[in-house]
């Protein structure tokens, strides 16, 4: 452990030297400009966090690839939500994300109906149900039933384990909510094409309400083993505001066992 | 998390266990079919409030007692102890580790009669077609198809996933206008509305269903429809008895439609203990409705904490072992292209 904080606190301040030696990173979208004028007035809890309550979800197409691509068959294009447009890969990283992305049909962890990681998990384009209490904030996604507990209640990361969700501990500074997460597997990717990281990654999500119906999520990577510097995505969650909305649930591995069962029958 | 340090108290407590196992036993035997007074039974216990004025029921929990019987055996007599005279162990279904947790918890009851109290007699009332099929899938444990959601990571559905077992434990959050349930087995959890609104549309169906709750004094009320069926009704208990169900648990197989229709009823009965009661419906399955009543959460200690229960991504090598399926071919592949 010793030596991987040693790597991480390394890979921390080398990052933050290149971002203050080029602020061209930090762009300034509309929605961060919204969330760092600190002006939320929407609803609260009763202890006075702002009231993430509800089911939410992203809209863009992070899910297919996170960098900017031109449209495909299946695969809407995007602009891209990685600030400064390319993942900073080390070199042997690079040609691995290049064979990822082959491979992708086979290989995405997900067409095996496996957990999303994170921060995948966020912007696959299916919602999510945020439960928000003083203690936790449990967020129960659509896909696969996956779920993550995020204790706000100040206790410590536990260590030395591999989780495919990692192991998150939250705090809010001021109304944004700061989620740290540690613990990964090296099983997940971070979206269709190919984007992925070690057991090593470090995720660190903003969730910055810009009033009673956006939230603006702002998430850096850090992972000494495969980028060559700490970098950030960000994008909006919106809030689903339809009447009757009820997170349902999208239980993958029952339609595998449903398709297996078919391959009997045709025997 | 203190396995290690919890082994010598893991024997201690299968020592005390297998005692206690078998003078219930005894007891029972003796007595017939003696039955817990009905879960219904008026709790005298007021538990705090929420902010918004709920019954507060929030917190930790460990399952109720695991070997509870969930019906009583064809011949009326309790299963025994494997090895009454040994200290192996109690039955299939007891496990150290989950006996040292139990060391921790002085209120959990360690009940030996059926969980179903409703019929009299104890028995899951299966119409004939149910009955087949229970022992079609008892008979047929070698393939895939028959085996249990659980061992194929499915979700449990519901009651079955309240069914104490020793590989889950809950947490119950309450917010404005909700209870939420999240279990540690494969990572389910239920957002339960208590705001009266309408079941989703006949045509959604779910393998936990859709759940709809309300308070009733100091019981949290849970109207539970629009299943499919690939869930099995119930689980776990106690094994039955005889062959071939002593190697399985009793609630292996029984089956529903997905008429299934279950009202749930959660009585914090005091500040550790929830009891919890389901009346079970389906007249495509069941020749009439039963009830299944027990202590079903206990609560833990203060630092427990839910873990993640990742069953699928690492269920290949359990499901080609126990069938000779192999659920994910590529991963040779993939793994073969690795070494070289």
């Amino acid at each position: 452990m010793r030596t991987r904080w040693v790597g991480l606190t390394i890979a921390a301040v080398t990052g933050a030297v290149l971002w203050f030696a080029f602020p061209k990173f930090a762009i300034e979208t509309p929605a961060a400009q919204a969330a760092q004028s600190g002006a939320y007035t929407g609803p609260r809890t009763a202890d006075g966090k702002p009231d993430l309550n509800g089911i939410w979800q992203v809209l863009n197409s992070a899910h297919w690839d996170i960098e900017a691509h031109s449209p495909e068959e299946g695969v809407p294009g995007g602009v891209g939500v990685v600030e400064g447009g390319d993942i900073p890969y080390q070199p042997s990283a690079l040609a691995k994300k290049k064979e990822n992305y082959q491979n992708r049909a086979k290989a995405d962890p997900l067409s095996k109906c496996y957990l999303p990681g994170v921060p995948r998990v966020t912007y696959v384009p299916l919602p999510f149900e945020i439960s928000q209490t003083p203690k936790h904030v449990v967020i129960a996604y659509e896909i696969a039933h996956a779920r993550r507990i995020i204790y706000t209640d100040g206790s410590p990361h536990v260590e030395s384990l591999e989780f495919w969700m990692g192991d998150s501990r939250g705090r809010w500074e001021g109304d944004t909510l700061v989620v740290d997460t540690i613990d990964f597997t090296d099983k997940t990717w971070l979206d269709k094409a190919g984007n992925f990281h070690s057991t090593a990654l470090h995720v660190v999500e903003r969730y910055t309400p810009m009033g009673p119906n956006h939230i603006n999520y702002e998430v850096t990577l850090e992972d000494s083993k495969v980028y060559t510097r700490p970098w950030k995505m960000s994008m909006v969650i919106y809030r689903r505001l339809e009447k009757n909305l009820q997170l349902l649930d999208y239980d993958c591995v029952s339609f595998f066992w449903s398709k297996w069962e078919k391959t009997l029958t045709r025997k | 998390m203190n396995v290690g340090s919890q082994r010598a108290g893991t024997i201690l407590w299968s020592a005390i266990a297998v005692a206690v196992v078998v003078l219930a036993s005894a007891v029972i035997v003796a007595q017939g079919t003696g039955k817990e007074a009905p879960a219904s039974a008026a709790s005298t216990y007021v538990p705090p409030r929420t902010p918004d004025g709920q019954p507060d029921i929030s917190g930790m929990y460990e399952p109720g007692w695991i070997n509870q019987p969930m019906e009583t055996p064809s011949s009326g007599k309790f299963w025994k102890p494997n090895n009454p005279k040994g200290s192996v162990g109690i039955g299939p279904t007891d496990f150290g580790a989950r006996d040292a947790a139990e060391g921790e918890l002085p209120y959990l009851k360690k009940v030996r009669t059926p969980m179903i109290v409703d019929p009299p007699d104890g028995k899951v009332p299966l119409l004939p077609w149910a009955e087949a099929k229970r022992k079609e899938i008892i008979d047929h444990q070698d393939k895939a198809q028959y085996l249990d959601g659980r061992v194929r990571c499915l979700q449990a559905g519901v009651p079955r996933a309240n069914t104490p077992v020793y590989y889950n434990s809950y947490q119950i959050l309450q917010k404005p206008g909700y209870v939420v349930i999240v279990y540690e087995w494969n990572h389910m959890t239920r957002v339960i509305p208590l705001d009266g609104r309408p079941h989703l549309d006949k045509k959604v169906r779910l393998p936990m269903g859709d759940s709809r709750g309300r308070w009733e004094g100091n019981t949290l009320v849970v109207d539970v429809t629009n299943f499919n069926d690939d869930t099995w009704t119930l689980g776990h208990g106690g094994p039955g008895e005889g062959q071939p169900y002593d190697t399985l648990t009793s609630g292996h197989g029984v089956v529903h439609s997905p008429d299934l229709h279950v009202v749930e009823r959660y009585t914090p009965i005091n500040e550790h203990v929830i009891r919890y009661e389901a009346r079970i419906d389906d007249p495509k399955t069941f020749s009439r409705p039963f009830t299944v009543a027990l202590d079903a959460f206990v609560r833990g200690k203060s630092d427990h904490q839910i873990f993640e229960y990742a069953c699928h991504e690492g269920n290949r090598d359990g499901i080609f072992m126990a069938t000779g399926v192999d659920i994910d071919p590529g991963q040779k592949a993939e793994s073969k292209k690795d070494k070289k």
